[in-house]
């Protein structure tokens, strides 16, 4: 394979994306912009949920779990009614979220020993609020009750390693930045070959002496180059505006990224020999690569739950394995002792991709 | 319906490009029927006829593009169907697209094209002279592509097909939509590639365009109808069988003798008439007989048969041949 | 006006019919996404790799460490005889959280002593951190009484209760945000390339010729990805329906009409863009950048927007697919009518009826 042909290619293709007006805002300025943004909103520490409350018992002791609800940083109060039924719109508007009703005989059960019961209600329609809802609650009244005496005899107390305060964006930034990259290099190889076929060039190459290798590769090397700088700048983002803590080396995260890359490149590239026409290119990239990818790599949705099925089709994405090595690499620190495993799984990855690509391109039209 | 390949003087020089039944089909559609001949170095070779009749297949399949379903071919004595890599080395291609990256400025596509063909350094400094030169680009050479006119296009595509010069070039409708004194540049260009001894192999409908080749194949439906210089071709109508009518209604001259027996065609060109007799001797007999009708006054000439003629003759007679 | 509109649709859909590809995939694959992803995503999490210390070695600890394991959300991943292990454990994630009794437990159970327990977890995915704590905490406290073998009773206690989802499905939960999703960025992703197919191709050239307006232009492109879109949409709820046993308590005729409304909203975003855009290349990347990690992130189909920071609930506010599937969930799960949730048909409206502006305007200059 000719090094200077390649270069030739190589530089062609640059030229080609420079001219380009509307790329270098999309390629550079977009995905930093994303990144902030998203960033910011892939949080799930859920917090400031709506609360309507009703208090039917008007002791001390309703107004003490009133107001352990109100100063609580979980909740909201948004409102308070005082019949029961009154709760119902502000759940089916969606004004509210949780309603507690604390009932009449409340600081009457609480004289006599008995337990006093407070009725938790949580709208499930958006289950993760629903859920969360009903814990905070529990942790509330919890709180309240050891506040005024009562002790729980086994205590569970937590220690959370590499992210104490459980802050999600730690995890959630490195995450929306994966997601970028995978996006920005699969959408520009997918294009590759396919715009060199609508623009009529393709047929003009095909009858030179360049080899399949030579073009492909001529037409990777400059995608992998922008990727690389578009990564570099927006991890500035990740460790100077967000300030996710780097522990572990930054010549790993290169190396975990640089295999990434390659495979996302070597997918769009797949797409690229897929399609005729660039719609298809766009189509089959988005919904066979991108957003599988997105919903089976693990970062929003557990593996650990899905069906066996599942679990086993995640092996062959590679951004499962990219998100277990940021998550790590960010961190907790680790080094290549501990990832090999998923370096080893991205290599074959992209190994098997681009023999697939460069099997499907042929050098002949027919 | 088959044809001779050619006079003895072609048969001495070296053969640089043949074709032996060469055949393509898809699924059921036949797009070349065991097409052959054989084109001399140094010859302008004109593939002639009309959209869909198998030009730019049988191109492909030369060029290494496309596998032939049968038959055989050879490009600067390499097997197309085996040694294609070999033979991309040593050929130059111009498709109708003139396929140039119109977001690259002209040095730019120069320098890219020559890269493909390995031409660079100080190589590549000659040629990519003798191309602005011959194109006329010199002062343009950071010029967008997409910025030129399309006669510039025309012969940019072309030079960049030539900087490694290769011994034969394949033109796939090489003047669509050019205007016709960049067209003449244009073919003044093959002229000098050919004394030079590069072979010219053209596929064009113009059958001005194919005036300029020195041997033409007609093609019509996939099948190679006639191959021959082109004096040779015309001669296929008896000499003053072809006529020139000109009359005051030359619709209804048209009318009166088109039935006639020893008219094999007649059509209308604006005010004339062009007629293809049976003989030369019909001539008179057709003349006193519109006379007589009263179309007079008329001139009849006789006159040179044009290309169109010959191979609308030829399709004819393909057409009465027709396979059961 | 009308015929014309419709010419422009019928030219386009005969492309498309042509174009089996793309058709097959904007009709298709929203459906088969949706089987996938229905049944493989939810926040649930199971088999939770446990490491165990146990230094007490009793049967009370015996006992705790049994009722993780009945639980069904633990298993045990790993034993370990020094708490310092546990740190390796966890860096490999070979576990996912450690539990480590103490020496003194039994001794400090039975005598009534407040002992504690420690529970080391993998803070890095902070969700599932959060959720595995929940967890814990629940079986300790069920736990508790049986071991200390004394009626406890809490002096509080929070009596749950879930409304349109009581056993908290995550299906239930997802389905609508994965519906509002997919139908987002395929719309746009169909339309996108639309109107720049038309200027890279020089066709835009004859449609300039020809007496055709801007409006109408971009009505006829959009009808048919609009027909298709909504043959997909019904596709898809038919089988959330059957499937996922995703209920429809509310009306149909209002899930269609704001179905319907959200999808010409996504249209008409995917065509404005096809305005910008001078090449097919751009076109679909400020398409995908636009629409898939926004509406994935900013809609509250996964992260609440209440728990955003104030600029980005701001932001949110002009990402359609924050209105579709509020107004989802609200029709589908909660059965309420329209007067809950009018104002997020009128935000739909309002965005349809910009972006159509604004194309029409951009299309405008170029016609």
């Amino acid at each position: 394979m000719g090094i200077r042909t390649v270069v030739g290619f190589v530089l062609k293709e640059l030229i080609q994306l420079r001219r380009d007006p509307k790329i270098v805002s999309i390629l550079f300025i977009a995905p930093i912009v994303q990144l902030t943004i998203l960033g910011y909103a892939a949080t799930t520490d859920v917090r400031q949920i709506e609360l309507v409350v009703c208090d039917l018992d008007h002791s001390a002791a309703s107004r003490l779990v009133v107001d352990a609800f109100t100063a609580s940083t979980y909740f909201h109060l948004v409102g308070s009614v005082a019949v029961q039924d009154d709760l119902d719109p502000w759940l089916e508007s969606g004004r509210a979220r949780v309603a507690v009703t604390i009932p009449e005989k409340f600081a009457a059960d609480l004289e006599a020993g008995r337990t006093g019961r407070v009725q938790v209600v949580a709208d499930g329609s958006d289950a993760m609020v629903g859920t969360l809802g009903l814990a905070y609650a529990h942790g509330v009244l919890q709180a309240a009750a050891e506040e005024e005496g009562a002790r729980t005899p086994i205590d569970l107390r937590p220690k959370v390693l590499y992210n104490p305060d459980l802050i999600s964006r730690y995890f959630m930034v490195p995450a929306v930045l994966a997601l970028l990259i995978m996006i920005m290099t699969m959408m520009l190889s997918s294009m590759a070959l396919v715009r060199e076929s609508e623009l009529g060039t393709m047929e003009q190459l095909l009858v030179t002496p360049l080899k399949p290798a030579e073009v492909l590769t001529g037409k990777l090397v400059p995608y992998a180059m922008v990727g690389t700088v578009e990564f570099l700048t927006a991890l500035q983002v990740v460790l100077f505006w967000f300030k996710v803590p780097l522990r572990g080396s930054f010549g790993v995260l290169a190396v975990m990224t640089a295999l990434f890359m390659a495979c996302s490149l070597g997918l769009g590239l797949l797409v690229s020999t897929l399609s005729r026409t660039q719609q298809q290119a766009m189509m089959i990239s988005t919904f066979v690569f991108l957003m599988p990818q997105i919903y089976l790599s693990g970062f929003i949705f557990p593996i650990q739950n899905m069906p066996r099925i599942f679990q086993i089709a995640t092996y062959a994405v590679p951004l499962r394995y990219y998100a277990t090595a940021l998550r790590g690499i960010f961190l907790k620190g680790i080094g290549f002792d501990v990832l090999w495993p998923q370096a080893l799984a991205l290599l074959v990855l992209a190994t098997i991709i681009f023999t697939v690509a460069r099997l499907r391109y042929r050098r002949r039209l027919g | 319906m088959r044809a001779a390949v050619g006079a003895s003087q072609e048969a001495t020089r070296e053969v640089v490009v043949s074709a032996s039944e060469l055949s393509r089909t898809f699924g059921d559609f036949v797009a070349v029927d065991q097409v052959s001949f054989a084109v001399a170095r140094g010859e302008i070779f004109g593939f002639l006829g009309s959209n869909g009749a198998g030009k730019t297949t049988t191109i492909r399949m030369l060029c290494g593009l496309l596998s032939p379903t049968s038959g055989k071919g050879t490009v600067a004595g390499f097997d197309i169907a085996t040694e294609a890599p070999a033979i991309k080395t040593r050929i130059g291609y111009m498709s109708q697209k003139f396929s140039l990256y119109t977001d690259l400025t002209v040095d730019e596509n120069l320098r890219f094209w020559a890269g493909t063909y390995r031409v660079w350094g100080n190589e590549f400094a000659r040629r990519r002279d003798w191309a602005l030169n011959v194109t006329g680009l010199e002062s343009r050479q950071r010029a967008l592509v997409a910025d030129l006119p399309g006669g510039y296009r025309q012969r940019l595509a072309l030079s960049c097909a030539l900087l490694h010069e290769p011994p034969v070039v394949f033109l796939d409708e090489p003047t669509g939509g050019v205007d016709p004194e960049a067209r003449r540049d244009f073919w003044d260009l093959i002229d000098d590639l050919s004394e030079g001894g590069t072979t010219v192999f053209v596929t064009t409908h113009s059958m001005d365009e194919a005036e300029r080749c020195h041997r033409v194949a007609l093609m019509h439906a996939g099948r190679l109808l006639a191959l021959d210089t082109i004096p040779r071709l015309k001669k296929v109508f008896p000499e003053g069988s072809v006529l020139e009518i000109e009359c005051a209604d030359a619709a209804r001259a048209l009318e009166r003798i088109e039935d006639l027996p020893e008219v094999v065609d007649v059509a209308l060109f604006g005010d004339r008439l062009r007629a293809v007799l049976r003989s030369a001797d019909d001539a008179q007999t057709l003349e006193s007989g519109l006379r007589s009708a009263g179309c007079g006054p008329l001139t009849v000439r006789a006159t040179a048969p044009s290309l169109e003629d010959v191979f609308i003759h030829y399709i004819r007679q393909a057409g009465s041949k027709a396979p059961p | 006006m009308i015929r014309r509109i419709l010419a422009i649709a019928v030219k386009e859909l005969l492309q498309l019919r042509r174009d089996w590809r793309t058709a097959g995939a904007l009709l298709g694959m929203p459906v088969v996404l949706l089987l996938i992803y229905g049944f493989a995503l939810s926040f649930d999490v199971t088999d939770i790799r446990l490491g165990v210390v146990d230094l007490s070695r009793t049967s009370a600890s015996r006992r705790v460490i049994e009722s993780f394991l009945e639980s069904g959300y633990f298993v045990r991943a790993a034993t370990l005889d020094d708490i310092r292990a546990v740190d390796g454990l966890l860096a490999k994630e070979a576990i996912q959280a450690a539990l480590v009794i103490p020496e003194d437990f039994a001794d400090n159970a039975a005598a009534l002593q407040p002992t504690a327990l420690l529970f080391v977890l993998d803070g890095a995915d902070s969700q599932t951190a959060n959720t595995i704590l929940g967890y814990a905490r629940q079986i300790v406290a069920a736990t508790t009484p049986e071991i200390l073998d004394v009626e406890i009773r809490p002096p509080v206690e929070a009596v749950p209760l879930v409304w349109y989802n009581p056993d908290l499905k995550s299906s239930i939960f997802l389905v609508p945000g994965l519906l509002a999703f997919i139908l987002m960025v395929s719309s746009v992703i169909a339309t996108a390339l639309a109107v720049v197919r038309e200027k890279e191709r020089g066709t835009m050239e004859s449609l300039r010729s020809t007496p055709v307006r801007a409006l109408e232009l971009l009505l006829g492109k959009t009808l048919p990805y609009l027909l298709v879109g909504s043959v997909s949409a019904a596709g898809t709820l038919f089988l959330a329906w059957a499937l996922f046993e995703v209920p429809v308590r509310g009306s149909l005729f209002w899930l269609a009409v704001v179905t319907l409304l959200f999808l010409a909203g996504g249209l008409g975003w995917g065509i404005f863009i096809s305005t910008l855009a001078e090449s097919q290349q751009v076109a679909f990347q400020l398409g995908i950048i636009s629409s898939m990690l926004p509406t994935l992130l900013l809609s509250g189909f996964i992260f609440p927007i209440s728990s955003m920071p104030r600029a980005l609930q701001i932001i949110s506010t002009i990402v359609p697919a924050r209105y579709f599937i509020a107004a989802l969930r609200a029709i589908v799960l909660k059965g309420v009518g329209p007067e809950m949730w009018w104002h997020d048909v009128v935000a739909l409206i309002i965005y349809g009826a910009l972006v159509l502006l604004a194309a029409t305007a951009r299309m405008m200059r170029s016609l």
